[in-house]
C-alpha cells in the first residue's frame, strides 16, 4: 500500500474489448466512484485520469487513461486503485475510517490498563462493527463498536478508552 | 416450508433461560452461545449476546430492529480481511 494513500478497490479483471476494468470496491461512498477525476494504480505507480466508470454494486467497471486494449487491462488484474487520504469524504463526529483506528492502543477507563492493540474491524450486520484488541499472550479480545462501551477515541494520542460491558473478557477465555 | 406457528420460534433453551434469569435480576451481562439458530425474541433486545462464528464468540447488541431473525445471521463465519483496513472503510459508534 502506497504511503498518504487508501484504497477504494481492487482490479477483478478485464470487462469488455476497449480496456475497461472490472473493480471489486472497497469503499463505502461508491457514488463518489462516478466523479473521480484522477485514481492511483499501484501496479502502474502512477495517478491516471479516470475516462469513464459506472457502478454495478459491489462492483464498478472504469477505464482508465491510457489502457485502451483487454491485453493491457489484463496485465492490471488483481492492481490496487487507491486516492490520497487528503480526498476522502468528511465523516460525521463519531464515525472514523478504519485506518485511522487500527493500531491505536485500547485503554480500559477508570483503571488505564491497557488491553491490547485494535487489529481489525469486523463486519457483522448487526448495525454495529466489533473491534478486534489483539493482546501479549492471550486471544484477541472482541469489543462491540457501541457508544456505551467506547467512551473516547483520541486520533491524536492514538488511544481509544473503552467501558468493558461485564462478563466481556470472559467470552475470550 | 416454515417452521409451524403452533410452536412457536425456535430459542435453545439454556439460553433463554440465562436471559430471562438476567431480565429479572435486571441484569446486563454478555452472554456466551453456540446456538446460532435460536430466533432472537423481544426479551433479548438491549442484551449483548456473543455468538459462536465457528472459531470464537463475537459479542453482538441486539436492538428491536433484530427480532425475528437469527442469531447466526450476524455473526459471519467467513472473514475476509484483504487489504481492509486500508480501504475507504469507516465505522460509527452506535
Amino acid at each position: 500500500m502506497w504511503p498518504g494513500h487508501v484504497m477504494i478497490g481492487q482490479v477483478t479483471s478485464p470487462f469488455g474489448i476497449d480496456g475497461s476494468l472490472k473493480v471489486y470496491l472497497t469503499t463505502d461512498f461508491p457514488e463518489r466512484l462516478l466523479g473521480l477525476k484522477n485514481v492511483t494504480v499501484d501496479r502502474l505507480g502512477e495517478s491516471r485520469p479516470v475516462m469513464k466508470s459506472r457502478l454495478q454494486p459491489p462492483m464498478a467497471v472504469i477505464q482508465l487513461a491510457g489502457i485502451t486494449t483487454r491485453e493491457q487491462a489484463e496485465t492490471l488484474r488483481g492492481a490496487l486503485l487507491m486516492v490520497p487520504e487528503a480526498d476522502l469524504p468528511k465523516l460525521a463526529p463519531d464515525e472514523y475510517y478504519w485506518h485511522q483506528l487500527v493500531g491505536m492502543a485500547v485503554v480500559e477507563e477508570g483503571t488505564g490498563r491497557l488491553l491490547g492493540e485494535l487489529a481489525h474491524v469486523l463486519r457483522t450486520g448487526a448495525g454495529h462493527d466489533v473491534f478486534e484488541v489483539a493482546r501479549d499472550g492471550k486471544k484477541p479480545l472482541l469489543i462491540p463498536a457501541l457508544k456505551s462501551v467506547i467512551k473516547r477515541v483520541s486520533l491524536g494520542e492514538r488511544t481509544m478508552t473503552v467501558e468493558l460491558l461485564p462478563g466481556l473478557e470472559e467470552i475470550t477465555e | 416450508m416454515g417452521r409451524s406457528v403452533k410452536k412457536g420460534p425456535y430459542v435453545e433453551e439454556s439460553l433463554l433461560k440465562k436471559i430471562e434469569g438476567q431480565n429479572a435480576r435486571n441484569e446486563k451481562r454478555v452472554v456466551k452461545t453456540w446456538s446460532r439458530a435460536s430466533t432472537i425474541v423481544p426479551d433479548m433486545v438491549g442484551h449483548t449476546i456473543a455468538v459462536h462464528d465457528g472459531r470464537r464468540h463475537v459479542p453482538i447488541y441486539i436492538s428491536e430492529e433484530m427480532v425475528g431473525h437469527k442469531l447466526g445471521e450476524f455473526a459471519p463465519t467467513r472473514t475476509f480481511k484483504g487489504h481492509a483496513d486500508k480501504s475507504e472503510r469507516s465505522t460509527g459508534m452506535r
